[in-house]
């Protein structure tokens, strides 16, 4: 019997359009998955179908499609109860068994037809044109069976199981569309649990399950082995599984063959027999006014729109959704403005992007749902044919229901605006922004959904479909979000626009705000005809072909519509006109494709200049006016040019800033020069001199330089010149010679264009750019000296002393002059500034002199000023002692918007970025004190890079950066105990780890390391603090001294014909570091080596009341990976530290042992005698050693009985 | 007054039946009965008249009021009750018939509030107002469909099949309602069960089919039958042999036996006796006559 359900339940699909819908929808989606899911994510060396991107790719389609999933199963067993077949159905003599069997295997099985287009789809996405063959694996069929198999099945039974069943039971077909998002929900909150094998277990889509099992995998390992299908993975999709059959059979028991549900049969007893009243006949209806003007229709538009939004507060199903939503949310506002895991204080603005990016998916849920259930709500109770011959028009109609579903939203955004509040309130935090939210919420998140409601409107009226119209809606969300992050469009016709940038404190929503309301009010213009051809054409009685619609439309298609759709035409034709002029007249509208290609045009141009001999600055001087509020600014003056080379120049190359708001004017070089405009489309320009410059020779070079913004730009990258906090750098104003900056970079699209790969840094020991200094190297020692005007409310600040302060036709002058030779490396930044000073007074005042200390700062941002001051001093005090002295007068920090969010070191000079360090919310319980160590960090590039200047070669980051990461390392532990130094070298060493899935290319060491950061910055600081742990911090401090003493080139006792490289910084490593431990150079520098530490089941023994005896056995293995990225294990005589822990005060773990032990074997037994009974103890248990699983080297000791 | 004229209707719907075929009907003020069964095309018809549905030929118009085009106009007059229907569960009667008014244009507050309180009383809802209406039963649901169609004193009243499934007491209910309704609406009432009309109308047609087979004053089209109609007792297993011989036009059980009526221009003897003739035997001699005749 049960064959006959399932064959005629297969029957009956195999006749749906639905099912053939659903199953173009997965496998389009499908196609493009790989690259939708990964979109923004670095493959690094991992190929596009290597089994882990396979298996996470499909993980989350089957994922997204819980809701399909749900749609097949849910209706199953309803469909019954939806047509009311149900009495027809359960009266047959069938087995309760045979019903639910057949219509589970039957759905089951065309659940399994439409999720085969899975594997059809992400097999064929393999072949697509965007895909880069080099980027593959080659295809393997086994592979993607094998994940269907292990990934995709289990949790297609699961959904499968659950959903029939809440469907059959719950016999309501709300349930049906919704369940899939609760399935969702849950996953959201499985990210929640801290646990990490909990979490892998619990996830529902397996996907954390899948990070968990190849977190340490490398990107080698990622592309060669396929996912085991054991540990976390069985266990997950055991208990997956398991919930399946559980659902199953409770469903079973609970369903019943009776035609009302238990709980309906109550409602029905309810209904109330009509109170037998005596027929008034004599009561008179009055006779009434109708009204059907202008105003009448705003009241039954508002009438209309109040209703609709009550009856959407009715429905439980949307409430489920609201709380799901604040679950998640409440759940995850833990992590804002995150910086090395220091939180920020919960400012409006990181409290509204949070709320954005979690709510606008609950949003979306609300917005694709609940419009297609008011699309559908007079057919669905069939209340239809009574509304339609209403006399009020399909416009009102259907703007009463937009309208709703605005206030809905509007709604739902004071919840989260409040909410909002009360987290800051709850957080001490009262400083709240109001306009900042209402800006987040309803000027930006508002229009957005707004117009995916009228998309979503449009295709529910047209295709007068309900399944069809969220395929629908779903598919064109996927798409425009896929397109704008190609990076297509324009915004005249990119769907609803660009979002409204970013809010600084400093700068607020800054120039942003203007452009995007017009574009706002073009889109509205847009849309509001979009929604009259939608009214014109919406379905009106029972002709619903669309034939007859057409016909409708001209009678549907009233004056009042038209003069509204004539309007919106008008203002859409002008405003576009408007955008159109600024965005491509005023500016150019530069296309991805137009900017790679001009890119290639430069550097296949101009390459040729590459070393062409060019003078270098050794004087700048400069007088800016900038005018913020206009967002312009012009320079004028000079560069003192002088031949160091040792051949005559002929030809002077400037290369102005590519930028079309820039003009150069007024070059003079004091003599005549034939100018040579050959290059200017590329903003480079050849001045042939009359008489070359002999080499020794000085020239004055006069110019002006003018940035004007003309009305605004179809992107919003012009940050650089803004209302407040402005920041302009040395590389804004012109410089000599084909500029490398310009070239593209990424290597596959220049494989497009004919170009060779590009070389990040030189080799080491590359003869002509040994000789060029890290920063380029249009000048070296420059004396510089600069006067800026700007608004009277702004300060400006610039390398130097401030030699002058006055005001001049309103506005603020500052003249700085630095009164020693600097590097030509400078930042000009204004704005509105509060200043903290202080002053360093050195200990010993015969190395150093009194340095000036201020901090210029946005009001309101004090929180962590006093940290960064005390941070300026010590690290003063450190480097100055230790290093060399200071060459400066005085330090400075300028804070700027929150565009970027870095802090760069100039000469006395530290911008520092408002999202950096400013507003962290620093506990000094918990977390390191971020603000402290970047400040110290900054300071020290005072000395690397500012003193000791490396060649532009491979391994100047070991020099710039891991020197100053050592440096800052020193500072803290100055003032931070220890404690704190483990904890941030514990999550260095994870970002490296991090850091390093991700790269592309072969792993290079410290010592020639290019412009991976993960290896300068976070392996960096990992080996410095071993080598320091190693040969003793004063033994690096001798020979960092020695190193910039030879090689700090301003000292006039040093002139080298070239730059400080890796290896001579190695050299002096060596120096210092005894025989036996030359090695941990070796190891820690100039090799990759990594190794396995363990420690195996160990013991304690108690020997006496005071001596307890210690048997660790311990598994240590190094390897070492080779010039060709293959690793092996290497023989090792490696010294590694030992430690025991006791139980000390307060229960805490109490460091009773701790010393290196030579170590020869990959198995160790040592046995050590300590005073105190042992608690835990390990190998490398400060993880100097670079360690992937650093959880294992510690392990409890269980007491060894005599 | 302004008489409904339909002119020359047809409508054939997608899957090619077709629903009205050449209709011509002048509808005068009063009450007017459509009968015909299930399928004939009355629901087709109203709904074109109610401007929810579009023909293929003809023309329909309401004394100036084109209704195929003026839509809008004839929805400011109409007052339509589907055959079938349904409510918004969740809320009163009250409330969505102050909703429904909002929306047929009483806007002023005060006359609304009157207006739904009479209707209600009227249609004996009062008492429920405030109950939700998913607990209505299907007589209640039919009388509140009722007063949301009277809500404008409609000069156009459509009612399609309004006593279906009602019991004879809420069936009594609604004709009260309706014949109180004033003179210079036109009501079109459409139905299969002859008894509607016979104690309603003034003015009827007969569609079967999607063809117009007959109109009139009820009591005269009685009267062209008028002793033509015969009835016998007979054996079940006559009757193929009965409708063989004669014009049989209904047939009914009376105690377990069939009754069958014929008609005939005399007395065709053979045990018939004359009966008097009701608004049942025109209705079934149009709709079997006509079977009859085109054997």
């Amino acid at each position: 019997m049960w064959y006959e359900i399932f064959k005629f339940e297969l029957k009956y699909r195999a006749k749906r359009l639905d099912t053939y819908i659903f199953f173009l929808f997965i496998f389009l989606f499908s196609l493009v998955a790989v690259d939708f899911v990964y979109e923004g994510v670095d493959f690094g060396l991992v190929k596009k179908n290597a089994p882990i991107v396979i298996a996470k790719t499909m993980g989350v389609i089957t994922g997204i499609g819980m809701m399909v999933i749900s749609m097949i199963m849910g209706v199953s067993v309803l469909r019954d109860f939806e047509y009311q077949m149900e009495s027809l159905m359960f009266v047959n003599p069938i087995k309760k068994r045979d019903y639910l069997l057949g219509r589970f295997l039957g759905s089951f099985v065309v659940l399994l037809f439409i999720f085969s287009s899975v594997l059809w789809g992400v097999i064929l996405g393999e072949y697509m044109p965007w895909r880069n063959p080099e980027d593959s694996l080659p295809f393997n069929l086994i592979l993607y069976l094998q994940t269907f198999l292990y990934v995709v099945l289990p949790l297609l039974f699961f959904g499968a199981a659950l959903f029939f069943v809440s469907g059959a039971l719950s016999r309501k077909l709300i349930v049906v569309y919704t369940q899939g998002i609760f399935v969702f929900v849950l996953f959201m909150l499985t990210k929640a649990i801290k646990n990490e094998t909990a979490q892998a277990i619990l996830d529902p889509f397996s996907l954390t399950t899948l990070s968990t099992m190849t977190k340490t995998w490398s990107a080698i390992e990622m592309n060669s082995q396929l996912i085991p299908f054991n540990s976390v993975l069985l266990y997950n999709k055991l208990f997956w599984l398991t919930i399946g059959v559980i659902a199953l059979v409770i469903g079973y028991y609970r369903f019943s063959f009776n035609v009302v549900k238990s709980k309906t049969y109550k409602k029905k007893s309810e209904i109330i027999q009509s109170k037998q009243e005596v027929l008034s006949k004599n009561i008179k209806v009055p006779t009434l006014t109708l009204d059907q003007g202008y105003k009448a229709q705003c009241a039954q538009l508002i009438q209309h729109s109040l209703f609709y939004f009550k009856s959407i507060l009715k429905e439980v199903s949307f409430w489920a959704i609201v709380i799901c939503g604040m679950v998640i949310i409440l759940v995850n506002s833990i992590g804002l403005g995150t910086v090395y895991g220091v939180n920020s204080y919960p400012t409006t603005y990181f409290i509204v992007g949070e709320l954005q990016e979690m709510s606008s998916f609950f949003f979306i849920i609300v917005l694709v749902f609940y419009s297609g259930e008011l699309i559908w709500k007079e057919r669905g109770i069939r209340l239809n044919l009574i509304y339609d011959a209403l006399p009020f028009s399909n416009f009102i109609n259907l703007a009463g229901k937009f309208i709703s579903l605005m206030m809905v939203y509007a709604l739902l955004m004071t919840f989260l605006i409040v909410s909002g509040i009360i987290f800051q309130t709850v957080n001490g935090y009262y400083h709240y922004e109001l306009h900042v939210y209402f800006y987040g919420f309803f000027v930006e998140l508002f229009p957005f959904l707004m117009w995916y409601t009228f998309i979503s409107f449009f295709f529910q009226v047209l295709v007068n479909r309900k399944f069809i119209g969220y395929i629908l809606v779903m598919t064109f969300f996927i798409l425009s979000m896929a397109l704008e992050l190609f990076g297509y469009g324009h915004v005249l016709y990119s769907f609803g626009g660009n979002s409204l940038g970013t809010y600084s404190d400093m700068n607020g929503y800054g120039h942003f705000l203007f452009p995007y309301l017009i574009i706002l009010m073009y889109w509205l213009a847009f849309f509001l005809i979009l929604f009259i051809i939608t009214a014109v054409f919406s379905v009106r009685g029972t002709d619903t072909r669309l034939k007859t619609r057409w016909r409708l439309s001209k009678l549907n298609f009233t004056k009042p519509l038209f003069k509204l759709g004539a309007t919106a035409a008008v203002i859409l034709v002008l405003l576009g006109g408007y955008i159109f002029y600024n965005t491509n007249i005023l500016n150019t509208h530069w296309t991805s494709s137009m900017k790679e290609e001009f890119k290639v045009a430069y550097e296949k141009t101009l390459r040729k200049y590459k070393y062409l001999p060019q003078p270098k600055i050794v004087d700048t001087n400069l007088k800016l006016e900038i005018y913020p509020s206009d967002r312009n600014y012009s320079v004028e003056g000079y560069y003192m040019l002088h031949n160091t080379h040792k051949e005559p120049i002929e030809e002077i190359h400037v290369q102005k800033l590519l930028d079309e708001q820039v003009t150069l004017s007024h070059v003079d070089f004091g003599s005549e020069a034939k100018v040579n405009n050959e290059y200017l489309d590329f903003g480079y320009t050849i001045y042939k001199l009359k008489e070359p410059m002999q080499p020794g020779d000085s020239l004055k070079m006069k110019f002006k330089q003018t940035y004007t913004t003309k009305g605004f730009k179809e992107k919003r990258t012009d940050t650089k010149i803004i209302g407040n906090g402005t920041f302009l750098k040395n590389n804004d104003f012109p410089s000599f010679g084909y500029y490398m900056g310009y070239e593209l970079r990424d290597d596959d699209d220049r494989m497009e264009y004919g170009l060779t790969p590009r070389m990040s840094k030189s080799k080491r020991n590359d003869p002509i750019e040994v000789v060029h200094a890290w920063d380029g190297d249009d000048g070296y020692e420059i004396n510089f000296e600069i006067i800026i005007g700007t608004a009277i409310d702004q300060t400006a600040i610039a390398p130097g002393t401030l030699k002058k302060k006055w005001v001049e036709d309103n506005r603020n002058y500052f003249h700085y002059k630095m009164d020693t030779p600097m590097t030509n490396f400078y930042a000009m930044v204004s704005a509105n500034y509060e200043i903290l000073k202080d002053k360093w007074i050195p200990e010993n005042d015969s190395v150093s002199k009194e340095v000036a200390l201020e901090i210029y700062y946005h009001e309101g941002h004090e929180y962590n000023l006093s940290r960064m001051m005390e941070s300026m001093k010590m690290s003063l005090d450190y480097f100055s002692t230790n290093f060399s002295p200071y060459q400066y007068q005085e330090m400075r920090i300028m804070e700027f918007p929150r565009y970027a969010e870095y802090a760069q070191s100039f000469p006395n000079t530290v911008p520092f970025s408002e999202g950096l360090g400013f507003l962290l919310d620093i506990n000094d319980e918990t977390d390191v004190d971020m603000a402290f160590y970047i400040t110290a960090h900054e300071l020290a590039h005072q000395w690397w890079g500012l003193q000791v200047v490396a060649a532009n070669v491979q391994g100047k980051h070991l020099i710039l950066e891991t020197l100053s990461q050592y440096s800052a390392l020193m500072v803290m532990r100055q003032k931070y105990p220890e404690e704190k130094i483990q904890q941030f070298l514990k999550s260095e060493l994870q970002r490296y780890l991090e850091g390093r899935r991700g790269a592309k290319k072969q792993e290079a060491s410290l010592e020639l390391v290019e412009n991976e950061n993960y290896i300068y910055y976070r392996k960096g600081a990992v080996n410095m603090y071993a080598l320091q742990d190693y040969i003793t911090e004063d033994s690096v401090n001798i020979a960092l001294k020695r190193f910039i003493k030879n090689w700090n080139p301003f000292e006039d006792s040093v002139k080298k014909d070239r730059y400080a490289t890796s290896e001579d910084l190695l050299g002096y490593f060596r120096q210092v570091t005894p025989d036996s431990l030359q090695y941990v150079i070796t190891d820690l520098f100039e090799t990759n080596t990594r190794y396995v530490n363990k420690t195996k089941q160990s013991t304690y023994e108690m020997v006496s009341d005071k001596q307890y005896k210690v048997s660790l056995s311990l598994e240590t293995i190094k390897y070492r990976t080779d010039s060709l990225g293959v690793e092996a294990v290497i023989d090792m005589d490696d010294w590694i530290d030992i430690g025991i822990y006791a139980e000390g005060k307060d229960r805490e773990d109490e460091l009773i042992y701790l010393k290196k032990h030579r170590i020869t074997d990959k198995a160790t037994a040592l046995e050590i005698m300590v005073h105190q009974k042992p608690t835990k103890a390990g190998v490398d248990i400060h993880h100097k050693l670079i360690d992937k699983n650093s959880d294992d080297n510690v392990k409890t000791l269980i007491e060894k009985k005599r | 007054m302004n008489n409904l004229i339909i002119s020359n209707l047809s409508k054939t719907y997608a899957n090619g039946v077709q629903a009205l075929h050449d209709i011509s009907l002048d509808i005068p003020t009063g009450m007017f009965g459509l009968l015909g069964p299930n399928g004939a095309g009355k629901s087709t018809l109203m709904r074109t008249i109610a401007t929810l549905q579009e023909a293929d030929q003809g023309t329909v118009t309401l004394g100036d009021l084109n209704v195929l085009t003026q839509k809008n106009d004839v929805r400011k007059i109409l007052g339509y009750l589907p055959q079938e229907f349904g409510l918004y569960p969740k809320i009163s009667a009250e409330v969505l018939l102050d909703h429904l008014a909002v929306l047929k244009g009483i806007t002023n507050k005060k006359e609304r509030k009157e207006v739904v309180k009479a209707l209600l009383y009227k249609t004996n809802l009062y008492a429920d107002r405030k109950r939700n209406l998913g607990g209505f039963s299907g007589g209640m649901k039919q009388r509140f469909g009722i007063a949301q169609a009277l809500l404008t004193n409609p000069k156009l009243l459509i009612v399609d099949e309004p006593t279906a499934g009602l019991d004879p007491v809420e069936r009594n209910r609604f004709y009260n309602l309706l014949s109180a309704l004033g003179e210079n609406t036109v009501v079109i009432l459409s139905t299969h069960i002859v008894d509607d009309v016979k104690e309603l109308c003034t003015n009827m047609a007969i569609i079967n089919k999607g063809q117009v087979l007959l109109k009139g004053d009820p009591l005269k089209v009685i009267e062209e039958i008028e002793d033509k109609v015969y009835q016998k007792t007979i054996l079940k297993n006559e009757l193929e042999s009965y409708k063989q011989e004669y014009n049989v036009i209904a047939e009914k059980l009376f105690l377990g036996k069939p009754i069958i009526h014929i008609l005939c221009d005399n007395n065709p003897a053979n045990g018939f006796t004359p009966i008097k003739a009701d608004l049942q035997d025109v209705y079934f001699s149009q709709i079997y006559g006509e079977q009859h005749g085109t054997k």
